[in-house]
């Protein structure tokens, strides 16, 4: 990613450049989960997934899926998921222009009092990563392995269900990471 | 170095447009037909000049390295080093430079050549930032090349609400070229994280506000003077009262600067009132982190916390100005910072006599917090031209003003306790039986002389309510310095 103008921060720098996300959510119960589809290929047999495994814990989804993952979510979309959601997961961001996308749309989210996350494959921890410092905004993040477009729908919802539960810790305080080591 | 320099040899920095570098093209020739290396670098036209295939310095890199102050200059190098170096056209220069004599038969002896393209306005201080040493110690923010900047300024948080102006380090270097302090320096802890702040972070701040460099020593003054213990920085700001600094410029530097004393002097419209004060609030959000809804409490807040500064009125010589009422010289550059809310505007357009004025102002000064509190809070007023001329056209001065102002504030016990007039609100019962009960602090009330020439309009501030506590919260003055 390119860069471009360079500041000097005028603050006593005490704090991380990044601003601080939104807090997780105390619980689930009664509260509803935006999951947007970033629009990229595949990514919705990923998020069908995600979304019964989400109803099987009890937590209400509500769907949303962008035009297209190439450009920032229509400032509609954003507006309603904010009226109707308390938070939001974003997925499946496995590309330079999906990833940059994606982290505004969270950023822009998070602004709206959203607790956000982002999924993206493995190959784009480090895109992740520039973007948030460029945004400046202390995005969450889970990754699921790396390419996901040649795989099978099977593979793709066995992704959701080994990274659901994290993904629900990343919005939400009361969920367990890892509900098998919890009961371990 | 640029690989096609020569360890020894002459360099040559030109432009097209200076006259005197069109002049000595045949000379640069004759230099090269010698044999020795030469080297011409050009700062504007890369073709110039052609017979002596030019290295394009457009970017002025190595101008800006050899410190290049005019055009042409020869500078002979040996094994790496520089070793002598001329400028402008003059033949004996040229030739000891050079080491050759006879050079350009038929060009006059001398002539002067033209300011380097570094040197323009504006320029260096870019060149500074991207070649240079900055030797700034705050961190460096590099945002996405397609963010908009003045929008990650907003992102991170680093705003009182409108646009910040990006602080890149050439505006930074630009800044602080206003001020003769080191930017390393120290200036004190600011509130409420009572975090360290440097002449670097003011001119950060400063950057962001808007201010222009001649502005440093105003927002630096400014700044010492909400440091000290006394202006009680750190309770105005997370007061849930509506104060902020309000501050007031004395001296010739509030003319120099442009700052406005006149017409709409509290209102917009001036850069340097308007930024001064701007600046302040924005060090006390970034260095101290005084944020609203955070540490600012305030449960209305006023229009005044984003700036309140003006400069006070001198031009009437029978006026003390403000500061030296507080103790500074005469002619010396001051600062007060007052803390203070909104303006209550005072209407009086029939009081005719200095006694009747001072009745009136008195009835709107009891308002201040509220008719009842007494030594509750200070107050600011500000007295436009055509009020105080009524005064002074009586042979009254400020002292004179003060003194009668406080006299007309005196009421009985039993007018404003607790309860009195069926209102709870009040001064404590115990003091009922008190014959003279004064509004103010004695030195609680601040006239400034400011505004328009016409109007009979002038404008009371109610101080911050942490005035009650007479010796541990009081307005600060301080001298600016350079």
């Amino acid at each position: 990613m390119k860069s471009g103008i360079t500041m000097r921060d005028p603050t006593a720098e005490t704090a991380s450049v990044l601003r601080q996300r939104a807090n997780p959510l105390d619980t689930l119960k009664g509260r509803t989960v935006a999951l947007m589809d970033i629009g990229k290929m595949r990514g919705d047999e990923f998020i069908d997934r995600l979304e019964q495994l989400c109803h099987d814990r009890g937590v209400a989804t509500r769907r949303y899926k962008k035009p297209t993952n190439t450009r920032v979510a229509p400032r509609e979309m954003i507006a309603d998921i904010a009226a109707h959601c308390e938070a939001v997961i974003i997925a499946l961001s496995d590309c330079g222009s999906c990833t940059s996308c994606s982290t505004h749309d969270l950023s822009d989210l998070d602004k709206l009092g959203l607790a956000g996350v982002s999924v993206l494959t493995e190959e784009f921890r480090q895109a992740f990563e520039q973007q948030k410092s460029a945004i400046g905004f202390d995005a969450a993040s889970i990754y699921v392995p790396h390419p996901m477009q040649n795989k099978t729908t099977a593979e793709l919802h066995a992704f959701a269900e080994q990274s659901v539960d994290e993904i629900l810790s990343a919005i939400c305080t009361a969920a367990a990471p890892n509900p098998v080591r919890r009961a371990a | 170095m640029h690989a096609a320099f020569p360890e020894s040899g002459l360099l040559i920095f030109a432009k097209r447009e200076c006259d005197t570098c069109a002049m000595v093209e045949p000379v640069l020739g004759e230099l090269a037909r010698t044999g020795q290396p030469i080297v011409v670098l050009t700062q504007d036209d890369p073709t110039f000049p052609e017979s002596l295939a030019p290295i394009d310095d457009t970017a002025l890199e190595h101008s800006f390295r050899f410190d290049i102050e005019a055009v042409p200059t020869v500078i002979r190098m040996e094994n790496g080093k520089e070793v002598a170096r001329t400028f402008g056209w003059n033949r004996a220069e040229w030739s000891r430079v050079s080491g050759v004599d006879g050079l350009g038969a038929g060009l006059p002896d001398m002539r002067p050549g033209c300011g380097s393209k570094t040197r323009e306005p504006g320029v260096y201080e870019e060149l500074v930032a991207r070649f240079g040493d900055t030797g700034f110690a705050s961190r460096r923010i590099t945002i996405g090349a397609w963010d908009d900047d003045i929008e990650a300024c907003f992102d991170r948080g680093w705003s009182d609400g409108l646009p910040v102006v990006p602080p890149t380090d050439a505006r930074i270097i630009r800044m602080l070229s206003g001020t003769a302090r080191r930017p390393d320096e120290v200036i004190g802890l600011v509130p409420p994280n009572l975090l360290p702040i440097t002449v670097e972070k003011v001119a950060i701040n400063a950057v962001m506000a808007g201010c222009k460099p001649e502005y440093m020593p105003v927002v630096l003054a400014a700044l010492e003077a909400a440091l000290e213990p006394e202006a009680t920085m750190h309770g105005v700001l997370c007061t849930t009262c509506f104060s902020g600094p309000i501050l007031v410029v004395n001296g010739p530097i509030a003319r120099e600067i442009g700052m406005n004393s006149g017409i709409n002097c509290l209102g917009q419209g001036n850069r340097a009132n308007a930024t001064i004060g701007r600046a302040l609030q924005l060090i006390i959000r970034n260095v101290g982190g005084g944020r609203p809804g955070e540490l600012d409490r305030a449960v209305l807040g006023g229009p005044g916390k984003l700036t309140f500064c003006f400069a006070e009125d001198e031009s009437d010589k029978t006026w003390m100005p403000l500061s030296v009422a507080r103790g500074i010289a005469p002619g010396k550059n001051a600062i007060t910072l007052f803390q203070g809310d909104g303006i209550q505007g005072f209407i009086d357009q029939r009081s005719r006599t200095p006694e009747q004025l001072t009745k009136s102002l008195a009835m709107a000064l009891l308002a201040v917090g509220h008719p009842k509190l007494c030594e509750f809070t200070n107050a600011m007023l500000v007295l436009v031209p055509e009020h105080y001329a009524i005064f002074r056209d009586a042979g009254w001065d400020r002292d004179r003003i003060t003194r009668e102002l406080h006299a007309a504030m005196v009421r009985s016990g039993a007018d404003v306790v607790q309860g009195a007039h069926g209102i709870g609100e009040g001064i404590d019962p115990k003091r009922r039986d008190e014959t003279a009960v004064n509004k103010f602090w004695p030195e609680g009330l601040l006239i400034v002389h400011a505004g328009g020439q016409a109007g009979l309009f002038s404008a009371i501030c109610a101080g911050w309510t942490g005035g009650r506590f007479r010796h541990e919260s009081k307005p600060v003055t301080r001298e600016i310095r350079p």
